[in-house]
């Protein structure tokens, strides 16, 4: 393929680079490079996502051939079906507890780690290594047995298994993604570690204390990455599957209480057959992603800070 | 220059490996080194099924040498969604055991073969055209049966006996096994069954027992709202009195017998097919037993003789006669009979039924007692359930959560459901 064709090219980049190549023989070698790339993001991305929104307007049962229905799947979904709206009411339950838990979290236990002399590497790797194995079904599984009928939480608490209780099983959901706090509290760790520590040095000469010193200080300098963080778990938050299923058994039970919006699209399409209807929701999914991050941009002006806002 | 060379070998190295990847990924029915036919054979069953079902394929293979059956096998609900997956994917295992309901939407989408071409290796000259027929669709042989069943109460023989609730007999009617299971209740301080109204099929056995059917002749909903209501109420009811198990055990139902309470000792009996019901051996070591399900108030039977489950052949297979071949083997193949025992029901081959019934060990002896008891007594089975049943099936699982988590009343839950079930039997 493209390896007897790259070589020579490459061989010669060292001693041309100083001499400024004409535009388009740049682009060229940049597109050969970018080529599988490009191509995976075409054949794997974007066809599926056109193919998707067809599917969106017809009745598709993974056997038959696709039957346009024009905006039938969408009405229903908006006006038919109950358990749509259950869906959007559990998943924005769970964003509104999964989020600020899992950030709050992060942030603490990243703070702590910051000031932190001896053993630091040990204990970032043991607060991520969740994050690592957290996406994966045997986690999910572990999980559902500890909040089990007759498991460990059971056992200590005595509160019966939170994930055969109606009023709880989101919860257990919701803790499992909690628990993989790794990769927000990396990020807040590298925020922290580039706010100056003159800063702080001012602060504590003007007189702060250490609470006054994390409010006008850490918090201000640190909102940009609390920001990106926000919006990244959010984002992740509103597609949560795995865990929702793993605990649930594939059902979204008990009584529905688990039933979050990923899950009930693939109840629809896996389950039910209705592959339209399946692909309409994940479109509206994706437009209501698209448009609570745009509203989060939005508010982010009146609270993030950007140090180089000083210079405007 | 050294550096150089280096990154031509990875160049190559990653393209070899990104070669062999996708030669790995060939479809079904590729033949593996040695010239071997491939064969994926699939099933849904529970761990007794799964051991009897290798020896039976060993013992294939080796009348076969040329052939290699690689199986795998999972729970009911598991197994429905991963098979639709496959066959939409155009990946269907080259031999399939498939449902009653399943067999409708598979044929018609495309994804079985026409069995009639494989005449020459696939035998049913031995089978009850009656049985047969349950595989055809459209006058095609789609598939074939592979057994009888039919549901059953089992239940945990020593806990009833010591309880001193007189044991079942051949008959009882639905209001008899209620106050049996509020008796059992009472004196093993453990509920008497499974809750019943979390299963469409209990509640098919109900509405039989009163001359009615899930779906009318043209597949439409065959009852109604008003059915469906005073059926979560009887159970709603019996789960308040603590007679039937709490909400809390049913939810955990999957369509295995080790998630049932009777299957974690925490209920009597369990109302279930016959042939899963060889499971419960090895969950209850002091001994299960099975008891007709219960009729209708006038002694109308709601339970009937089924095809228990089906052998599918993918339409897409690289090797339709080997599969046929292995098809033919699992029905009609006398020491493969022997090994596959009842677990799969009552066999359909009529020889091998006569041959090897005498022979039946254990709980397959059960089984066929069981049902030579029936034998005579039932109505005739409904024609194969129209393709959106498939998915009801678990809406009346849901359905009913609402009302056994006191979420909405059975009233409002059965309007609920048959609002769906209008919905999925129109499109």
């Amino acid at each position: 393929m493209t390896t007897t064709a790259i070589p020579p090219e490459a061989r010669r980049a060292p001693a041309a680079a100083p001499k400024r190549r004409p535009r388009r023989e740049r682009e060229g070698a940049a597109w050969v490079f970018l080529s599988p790339w490009v191509l995976g993001a075409i054949v794997l991305t974007l066809l599926p996502m056109a193919v998707s929104l067809y599917l969106s307007f017809t009745d598709y049962d993974l056997f038959n051939p696709p039957k346009w229905v024009g905006v039938r799947n969408y009405a229903q979904m908006f006006t038919e079906d109950p358990r749509y709206w259950r869906s959007v009411v559990t998943t924005l339950t769970y964003v509104v507890i999964a989020v600020p838990l899992q950030l709050a979290l992060a942030l603490v236990v990243a703070l702590a780690l910051k000031g932190m002399k001896r053993g630091k590497g040990f204990y970032r790797s043991a607060f991520y290594a969740p994050s690592l194995l957290g996406a994966s079904m045997s986690i999910a599984l572990v999980w559902r047995a500890v909040f089990n009928d007759g498991g460990t939480v059971d056992n200590l608490l005595g509160t019966g298994g939170w994930v055969n209780k109606p009023g709880w099983a989101l919860l257990a959901v919701a803790l499992l993604t909690v628990w993989q706090f790794g990769a927000p509290m990396v990020i807040f760790l590298a925020g922290l570690q580039q706010i100056p520590a003159e800063l702080y040095e001012a602060a504590a000469v003007d007189g702060a204390g250490k609470g006054r010193q994390f409010l006008s200080v850490t918090v201000p300098m640190l909102s940009p990455v609390l920001f990106f963080n926000l919006v990244l778990q959010t984002i992740q938050a509103f597609q949560v599957f795995t865990p929702a299923f793993a605990v649930s058994a594939g059902k979204g039970g008990p009584a529905d209480s688990t039933l979050v919006y990923t899950m009930y699209l693939y109840d629809r399409g896996f389950v039910a057959s209705h592959m339209g209807y399946a692909s309409a929701m994940a479109w509206v999914l994706l437009l209501v992603i698209g448009v609570v991050t745009a509203v989060l941009f939005r508010t982010s002006r009146s609270w993030v800070f950007y140090a180089s806002e000083g210079d405007r | 220059m050294p550096g150089h060379r280096t990154k031509g070998f990875c160049a190559s190295a990653a393209a070899l490996a990104l070669c062999a990847v996708l030669a790995g990924c060939g479809g079904s029915g590729e033949s593996a080194g040695g010239g071997k036919v491939v064969l994926r054979y699939t099933w849904w069953g529970n761990p007794d099924r799964a051991e009897r079902t290798e020896r039976a394929v060993a013992l294939f293979e080796k009348q076969h040498p040329n052939v290699d059956v690689t199986t795998s096998f999972s729970g009911y609900d598991a197994y429905k969604q991963k098979l639709a997956t496959q066959a939409a994917g155009g990946d269907a295992p080259d031999v399939m055991q498939l449902d009653y309901r399943q067999i409708d939407q598979y044929a018609s989408g495309g994804v079985l073969l026409d069995l009639a071409e494989q005449k020459p290796v696939l035998r049913t000259g031995e089978i009850d055209p009656g049985l047969l027929a349950t595989g055809r669709v459209d006058d095609v042989q789609y598939a074939i049966p592979q057994g009888r069943g039919t549901e059953t109460v089992a239940y945990d023989v020593q806990a009833w006996k010591k309880s001193g609730v007189p044991l079942p007999g051949k008959s009882w009617t639905w209001s008899r096994w209620a106050d049996t299971m509020r008796a059992l209740a009472k004196k093993t301080g453990k509920p008497g069954a499974t809750d019943p109204g979390q299963s469409e099929d209990a509640f098919e056995v109900w509405l039989r027992g009163q001359g009615k059917a899930l779906y009318t002749k043209d597949g439409g909903l065959g009852f109604t709202a008003g059915d469906l209501t005073r059926w979560w109420t009887f159970t709603d009811t019996l789960r308040r009195e603590g007679a039937v198990s709490p909400a809390e055990q049913t939810t955990q139902l999957d369509g295995s017998v080790e998630n049932t309470p009777l299957g974690r000792g925490t209920a009597v009996t369990d109302a279930n097919w016959d042939a899963p019901a060889s499971g419960f051996i090895a969950l209850v070591p002091t001994g299960v037993a099975l008891a007709p399900m219960p009729s209708g108030e006038d002694g109308t039977p709601g339970q009937y003789f089924k095809p228990s489950m089906f052998l599918g052949v993918s339409a897409d297979t690289g090797h339709p006669k080997e599969a046929a071949q292995l098809v033919d083997f699992v029905i009609n193949d006398r020491e493969a009979a022997t090994i596959l025992g009842a677990s799969r029901g009552i066999p359909v081959n009529e020889t091998i039924r006569a041959g090897i019934g005498p022979q039946l060990k254990d709980f397959d002896k059960t089984i066929a007692d069981f049902q030579a008891s029936l034998e005579g007594t039932l109505k005739d089975p409904p024609q194969a359930p129209p393709s959106g049943d498939n998915a009801l099936q678990s809406t009346f699982q849901r359905d009913y959560d609402q009302v056994s988590y006191a979420r909405m009343s059975p009233r409002e839950a059965a309007e609920n459901y048959v609002t769906e079930a209008k919905a999925e039997l129109r499109s």
